[in-house]
């Protein structure tokens, strides 16, 4: 059995991306489970989908602990926790990262034990969540990846998987699809299937008894006063504000009153600050500042010029 | 101690004076109206310092009651059938706020078709919500398991909230004499709500009942849940105990009536379980070797209980006032589950469904259900479950349905 | 009402109240008015909520309000609401509760429960008198299920079950009149692209008793299909188009507490938005226009503009 994980940001097409492939496994005569795995709808937050394809009826469920292979969309969410990215990964998981870095960058960066490969990021779009025909390029590059998937068919899953497209734009995903499939060549057939593990080698499953605790505990209920900033959600980022303090003419804090999340703060000179751990890169704030002050610059930029 | 002639609906009005309730979110339905009547007037004629609020829904007056729990006072309401129903979702979520008060089960039996007259469909609806469940047989049970109800509730270790049900009808509107407690013993045995941490102050901010995502966090607060609900076994047993020396009146968890010699035991709950016992003293006289065991907590089921005084018997009579339709009878399963496998458990457990809307059961019934458990325990083999009809009622419904027009030969043409 | 905190922009609170870090859209309109607002309300509060987007505000184990929280159920927030402000009169009529501990008891639902489910526990718990604030944040449909109409939905708009070349066919219910009919304290529309008529509106919410209920038209980017920073330039539009009346009831009267003059078509508010592209592209449903445009126009004149 092939088990794929794609991981990237709601509007990626992550879901798509698991379409496709998926339905190009089922083409190629294979049994196939595709699903999405999200919470409510965000545009921004991590979201992955999963595809199971074997030649077997799949008995199977739910989300994939050990995935042959890895596809990340986005690779802003590699050090994001709760994507969960390298979950149940091992020396035998194939990572596939869309990205400007080389491999060795993210060797260097990540404990990972397989083999890593990169989908160079197709274009300089500042906005990624905006790079429309990720989704379509992950899923050919992985069917390359694993080997069975002809082109044909893969075509075929990007038409039946994207209907209703306006002709142009479909063809666009089908030249970004092919573009990736080919880079993707002299990989062909690295992913392999693998059959599931054996009972006897598998780990007992660490069952406990759990101990009865006190309704106080027990209750969800939150005993505590905006504990909600614990959660990075600058993390959503791909374009970030950033404020020209020349321009800025102090008014009446524009910015900090029309930030939805209430990001921004004034301090006692009424200068306005960004806080970059929680702006999600709405840019409300640059689109409604008078003196336009504030201006939107690529997050992947920005972020890397934060390293040391 | 006073002893008064008082309708079920009463007791449970006094029982809800006698706690010292502050809030009766409330909401009419027949057959237990009369109960937040009882208290309306009551605190009309300040006799009962507690604020009664009508909302506009029995899934309101749920939410309502839970609302006020959380916030610290002691809460009391009241409902029937298709009005606990209504409030079916309100029970799950309130029962996972972990607020504890009381209501009060009328019973009666569910639409469709619409009735008036009681059966245990609606309580035992209820059965998988985390709502705790006490059920009675007389009205002086029905007030005394109130106060029973609190205790349970508050208690640290459980927290959970509780139901006390009795039948419509049968106890709703029957009058027995009733001994109603001092209100200084009531107040000695149930002291005032601790609210712990169901509170909202403006100096402790609280997220209370917040969204869980997540297998693993959801799933420990619903065990721990579980774990709160088996722990009321053990609590039960305590303040049960403390009743008795309260007030001289003692209520297992399982009435044990004539079970230890008996080779054949009707399981039974309710009110009509009287009928029971009835029978099996006559069955007695007879010669026949015969017991009942009635349960007043259902919920957490005391399986421990049942599998030590059934251990040994050689029939089960299971009389059901519900029906699971497709499968049969509610107080069957959970015996039956109960039991299998366990050292000594009856071979043969038999199934039957009566008293669905109200249908009375009668003595020869009874008699006839001992037999036909007593044969199958004879012949080793579980008689398949029976639904109690006689020809007679057969016959009445064949006359109503002649009035009604539906003729059987001329179904299908056109009038 | 004529004493005011909130003379100008600059008396607006610049410190924010409520935290950062929740899981809301980038660029949601329902949470800029809620911000807003919780600014002004302050932190000795409980927020009743109802099923909708905000209930995810908070999850386990994280909450970004400075004050309290109870989630309740999709229909019965108002009832919950009842719960909580009886219990806190008992607890203070009996000394159980130092009065310097109260909170005001706020119900927090989307339009979904606002103007469908749980419109019958609003309605009761007006005509009881409870004592309490209504904040109703109004993305004109289901939005947390993924925008299905609902009660608020206005014609014409695409939806996920209203995907023909006509939109919803539907019309928004007028939610206003309905709380207005029943007499309540105080009701009031507001937006968050307008905070200074939002700041004053919750001012005279908090200086009355008895139920006071607000509508927060909420642009938002997921359901109404733009940009996300075009949020608050759409608030300002829907306000200039007469499409969002801002008005209060108090005392019995209605009165708008903006007019927009010169009222702009409503063409420039319905262009920025992909849900009603349909009534653009590939051609102009002048039909459809036309109506939207002439239910605008007979709506101020009869409120005599």
């Amino acid at each position: 059995m092939y088990r794929i994980r794609f991981h990237g940001r709601g509007g990626q097409g992550m879901k798509t991306a698991g379409r496709i492939l998926g339905a190009a496994f089922f083409q190629e005569g294979f049994e196939v489970q595709d699903a999405p795995r999200y919470g409510a709808e965000r545009r921004g937050a991590p979201i992955f989908a999963y595809v199971r394809a074997a030649r077997a009826p799949i008995n199977e469920r739910g989300v994939i602990r050990q995935p042959d292979l890895v596809v990340v969309a986005d690779d802003t969410l590699v050090p994001v926790p709760a994507a969960g990215v390298l979950a149940g990964v091992s020396e035998q998981t194939v990572l596939l990262i869309d990205s400007f870095d080389a491999p060795d960058v993210w060797r260097r960066r990540l404990n990972f034990p397989g083999p890593i490969l990169i989908l160079p990021a197709a274009e300089d779009v500042e906005d990624r969540a905006e790079r429309r025909y990720v989704g379509a390029a992950c899923a050919a590059a992985a069917a390359r990846l694993v080997g069975v998937i002809p082109w044909p068919a893969l075509a075929a899953a990007v038409r039946d998987e994207l209907p209703g497209f306006n002709p142009a734009i479909l063809q666009k995903n089908l030249d970004k699809a092919w573009d990736a499939y080919e880079q993707m060549a002299a990989h062909a057939g690295l992913v392999q299937e693998r059959p599931a593990m054996p009972a006897d080698v598998q780990q007992s499953p660490n069952w406990v008894e759990l101990p009865f605790e006190d309704a106080r505990f027990a209750t969800p209920a939150i005993y505590a006063a905006a504990t909600s900033v614990n959660v990075k959600t600058g993390l959503w980022r791909t374009l970030r504000p950033v404020i020209d303090y020349d321009r800025c003419n102090r008014c009446w804090w524009v910015c900090s009153t029309f930030c939805p999340d209430g990001a921004i703060s004034v301090d006692p000179d009424g200068a306005p600050h960004i806080d970059y751990d929680h702006c999600k890169g709405c840019l409300v704030c640059v689109a409604q500042c008078p003196p336009h002050a504030i201006a939107a610059a690529p997050e992947h930029l920005a972020a890397a010029e934060e390293q040391p | 101690m006073t002893r008064r002639l008082l309708t079920g609906n009463g007791a449970a009005a006094w029982g809800a004076r006698l706690a010292g309730v502050d809030y009766v979110p409330a909401f009419p339905i027949t057959p237990q109206t009369e109960i937040i009547e009882t208290l309306a007037d009551w605190i009309d004629r300040g006799e009962l310092a507690g604020r009664l609020v009508t909302l506009e829904s029995e899934h309101s007056m749920i939410t309502a009651a839970g609302a006020a729990a959380v916030t610290g006072v002691r809460v009391f309401s009241a409902t029937s059938s298709q009005g606990l129903l209504y409030a079916m979702e309100m029970l799950y979520t309130v029962a996972g706020w972990r607020a504890p008060f009381v209501l009060v089960n009328v019973s009666r039996g569910l639409a469709a078709p619409i009735t008036l007259e009681p059966d245990h469909n609606d309580i035992l609806a209820a059965r998988d919500s985390g709502f705790l469940q006490l059920h009675c047989a007389t009205c002086q049970e029905v007030l005394d398991s109130v106060l029973l109800a609190y205790r349970l509730a508050e208690d640290e270790r459980v927290r959970l909230p509780v139901i006390v049900n009795l039948d419509g009808f049968y106890l709703s509107f029957t009058r027995e004499p009733v001994a109603i407690p001092e209100p200084e013993a009531a107040r000695r045995f149930l002291p005032p709500f601790d609210p712990e941490t169901n509170q909202f102050r403006a100096s402790a901010p609280v997220s209370q009942a917040v969204a869980v995502l997540g297998g693993g966090p959801y799933s420990y607060f619903r065990y721990e849940m579980q774990l709160a609900a088996v722990n009321a076994l053990t609590v039960y047993d305590e303040v049960a105990g403390d009743f008795a020396a309260a007030f001289g009146r003692t209520y297992a968890a399982v009435e044990d009536y004539q079970s230890h010699d008996a080779e054949v035991v009707f399981v039974m709950m309710g009110s009509f379980a009287i009928k029971a016992r009835e029978a099996v003293d006559r069955l007695r006289e007879a010669g026949w070797a015969v017991g009942l065991l009635r349960p007043r907590l259902l919920r957490p089921f005391p399986a421990g209980t049942f599998q030590r005084l059934l251990a040994g018997k050689r029939g089960v009579a299971v009389v059901d006032q519900n029906l699971s339709l497709g499968k049969g009878g509610v107080l069957y399963m959970e015996l039956a589950s109960a039991l299998y496998g366990q050292p000594g458990a009856p071979p043969v457990l038999a199934s039957f469904i009566g008293g669905l809307g109200g249908r009375d059961i009668g003595p020869e019934e009874f008699y006839a259900m001992a037999r036909i458990t007593r044969q199958a325990a004879e012949a080793g083999r579980a008689p398949p479950p029976r639904l109690l009809y006689t020809l007679e009622e057969l016959r009445e419904v064949r006359t109503l349905q002649a009035i009604a027009a539906v003729e059987r030969r001329s179904l299908g043409e056109t009038p | 009402m004529n004493e005011t905190v909130f003379r100008r922009m600059k008396d607006l609170p610049s410190t924010h109240l409520l935290g950062t870090g929740t899981p809301m859209c980038a660029g949601c309109g329902g949470l800029e008015a809620i911000h807003e607002i919780y600014d002004i309300l302050g932190g000795k509060t409980v927020f009743v909520n109802a099923a909708g987007c905000m209930t995810l505000l908070s999850v386990y184990p994280f909450t970004p309000f400075r004050g309290s929280w109870l989630y309740t159920a999709m229909a019965s927030a108002p009832a919950g609401a009842q719960g909580v402000r009886d219990a806190l009169d008992i607890l203070l009529a009996q000394n159980r509760l130092d009065p310097a501990e109260d909170v005001e008891v706020v119900v927090l639902t989307g339009d979904g429960a606002a103007y469908g489910m749980g419109l019958s526990a609003t309605s009761a718990a007006i005509e009881r008198g409870l004592d309490f604030l209504y904040i109703c944040y109004d993305n004109e449909g289901y939005g947390n299920t993924g925008q299905q109409y609902s009660g608020a939905t206005p014609h014409g708009a695409r939806t996920a079950t209203s995907l023909g070349r006509q939109g919803f066919r539907g019309y928004k219910k007028d939610l206003f009149a309905i709380w207005a009919a029943h007499r309540p304290a105080y009701v009031a529309t507001v937006i968050g692209a307008e905070p200074l008529d939002l700041a004053r509106k919750i001012e005279t919410a908090r200086s009355l008793r008895g139920p006071r209920l607000i509508i927060a038209l909420s642009p938002c980017p997921t359901g109404w299909d733009y940009d996300p920073k075009e949020t608050v330039a759409i608030g300002k539009l829907a306000v200039k188009t007469g499409v969002w009346p801002l008005q209060e009831y108090v005392d019995g009267q209605v009165a708008h507490t903006k007019v927009p003059h010169p009222r702009l078509p409503v063409e420039e508010y319905l262009k920025t938005q992909g849900r009603f592209a349909h009534l653009f592209s590939p051609e102009r449903n002048e039909a459809l226009l036309a109506e939207i445009q002439a239910r605008v126009d007979a709506y101020w004149a009869e409120a005599g503009d």
